[in-house]
């Protein structure tokens, strides 16, 4: 008996929960029904049901569910979502939302979109530079020989505090019981990660072996996150190495490599002097100020080696995406003026109609249109620009291209959507009609007639700019006119 | 909806089980065999393209048996000649939900 109480307190509760579904206007009688079937159920005789599918209340009340999202789902395809009507502002906001929601999306899911999109990291302050043979363009290939870091090391203790340098190459990693991995590998100096700040968890130092630290990413493919490898010894082209893994993948590391071989000075010193690599520095604060993008240094060595060299920072490259999205910004907005009208129209202060609430819903609109395309364009030129694994001149190239035609296009789409939309209900007009003939008016206008469908007003475009009718020009029309458009035919009681 | 509209075999099987008398949502379920998730949407459907209708039961019957009104459900004239139009297209219908001789005259 409790039992059946429990159930039939289970199936009104689901009644309940489900009946937010139905649409308001049918909530009361739609539960109303199912909770006097449900009533019926659980009061009448067990054997008059004995056979019958569903005879618990519970089971009964399951239904309750695919009632309701039918009626909602009905209710939808005869009313369409509140506020979401073809051509309305919220239908349009909500476009532009999507859109820049997918554009996150991609740049998310993509690795080199997702860096170039959450470039900060604490250890890439202003005064880690990546030292560069030939400019920015230098710095995204390797261009430092081993002889140069190594003569580099003692002579330019007066401009860095820190100077490391990594080659980067792909080896096979061998450890005793598990597959041979092969990795992509950077291997740098001992200090390497000191100076990028990124600590190494179970780091012995006195180690004789040198330390093959690896990404989480390659932890996890290659040895599926096995915690008993770490501290083991594995074997790089017969050479012994032991194994650590780092905390995160969150790190400044300026190249996406596999893991990192930290070698001592000594062991570095086996490897051939020409093979070339990344260097990277920390500043000495009392040589020159941290460059805000780049600076170029020219030193002698104690040989009399005259070198020039650029330091590039990486902070400076890490923001790159987001200033060239802005260089497009301001290209935009300069060549804007050029290849559309910028007025939006006359809208006049008709009867106290345009009443201050109606123009700033409209300026709002306006702002949140232009604050959805830009958060559109800046999402869409890192995914396509750096998403895809091009070099990063081709990128940076490729992203001002993207975003300076999307944003020019994209203003000039926000502009004649504004100027077709009236002002009250921010709907776009509708049945452009054409009046008037150029040669047959006299102090009168031609051009293209529209309309707001709930009878708020017409918009009237000139075909060619009169001193009498130089630009598009609102109509509001009054109350009385309501019963003639579209919208209001239905619910108006004079056409019943 | 036209009545000789061509009816689903679920939707036809509920025409006849209202025709045959089960007017309630549960009886109609006890009579076609079917779960709740699928004769009450069913049913929506039916109500909205004119097949059938739905009245409240009168609150003084309801009063009386103390417990509360249920919703009932009959055929409209459209749905009442779509049903006949079933009848030729599914032919075991009437068999597996016989109508009341009352009822057929």
């Amino acid at each position: 008996m409790k039992r059946d109480r429990i159930a039939a307190a289970r199936a009104y509760a689901n009644v309940r929960a489900a009946s937010l579904l139905v649409p308001r206007d049918k909530r009361a009688a739609w539960t109303a029904e199912w909770i006097a079937e449900i009533y019926h159920l659980s009061h009448a005789s067990r054997a008059d049901f004995a056979d019958s599918p569903g005879a618990s209340p519970l089971e009964f009340s399951r239904g309750v569910f695919p009632d309701a999202f039918w009626l909602r789902r009905d209710h939808l395809r005869t009313h369409g979502l509140p506020g979401l009507h073809a051509g309305s502002a919220g239908r349009c906001a909500l476009i532009l939302a999507s859109l820049a929601a997918t554009a996150l999306f991609v740049c998310l899911i993509a690795p080199d979109a997702r860096r170039a999109l959450f470039p900060l990291h604490p250890a890439r302050s202003a005064d880690l530079v990546t030292i560069s043979p030939a400019g920015y363009a230098g710095a995204e290939s390797p261009g430092i020989s081993l002889q140069e870091y190594l003569e580099w090391q003692a002579d330019t203790e007066k401009l860095f505090s820190e100077l490391s340098w990594y080659h980067p190459t792909v080896k096979n990693v061998a450890l005793a019981d598990e597959p041979s991995a092969r990795l992509s590998i950077g291997l740098a100096s001992a200090n390497f990660l000191q100076l990028l700040r990124v600590p190494i968890p179970g780091d012995a130092p006195g180690s004789a072996e040198p330390t093959l630290v690896l990404t989480q990413s390659a932890w996890r493919t290659w040895y599926h996150s096995n915690p008993r490898i770490v501290g083991r010894s594995a074997s790089i082209d017969g050479k012994p190495v032991r194994i650590a893994v780092l905390r995160d993948d969150n790190d400044p590391l300026p190249e996406a490599m596999q893991a990192w071989l930290l070698e001592d000075p000594a062991a570095l010193q086996q490897f051939s002097p020409h093979a070339r690599g990344f260097a990277f520095a920390r500043i000495r604060s009392s040589a020159f100020p941290a460059p805000r993008g780049g600076v170029r240094i020219m030193f002698e060595t104690r040989r009399g080696v005259t070198h020039v060299f650029d330091c590039v920072s990486l902070s400076w490259l890490a923001w790159q995406p987001t200033s060239n999205f802005l260089f497009a910004l301001l290209l935009a907005c300069l060549a804007l003026p050029a290849t559309t009208a910028l007025p939006l129209g006359d809208y006049p202060r008709y009867r106290g109609r345009m009443v201050f609430r109606i123009s700033a819903r409209r300026w709002a609109f306006l702002a949140l249109k232009l604050l959805l395309l830009l958060a559109v364009v800046y999402l869409a030129s890192i995914a396509l620009a750096w998403g895809p694994a091009w070099p990063a001149s081709t990128s940076v190239f490729l992203q001002v291209i993207i975003a300076f035609s999307t944003l020019l296009f994209g203003f000039r789409w926000s502009l004649q959507d504004q100027r077709r939309r009236c002002p009250e209900c921010l709907r776009r007009l509708s049945s452009p009609a054409r009046v008037g003939q150029a040669s047959c008016n006299f102090l009168s206008w031609n051009g293209t007639e529209l309309f707001c469908v709930r009878g708020h007003g017409l918009l009237h475009i000139p075909e060619l700019p009169t001193s009498w009718c130089s630009t598009q020009r609102w109509l509001c029309l009054d109350s009385s006119w309501r019963c003639l458009f579209p919208e209001n035919c239905a619910a108006s009681p004079e056409l019943v | 909806m036209p009545a000789d509209a061509k009816l689903s075999h679920t939707a036809a099987m509920i025409l006849q089980a209202i025709h045959a008398g089960h007017i309630y949502g549960f009886s109609v379920m006890q009579m076609t065999g079917l779960p709740s998730g699928t004769v009450y949407p069913a049913m929506r459907r039916l109500e909205r393209d004119g097949l059938i209708f739905s009245k409240w039961e009168q609150q003084s019957i309801a009063d009386a048996e103390q417990r509360p009104p249920r919703k009932y459900y009959r055929l409209t004239r459209t749905g009442r000649a779509t049903l006949e139009a079933a009848w030729e297209r599914y032919p075991l219908l009437e068999k597996m939900i016989p109508t009341p001789v009352v009822e057929r005259a």
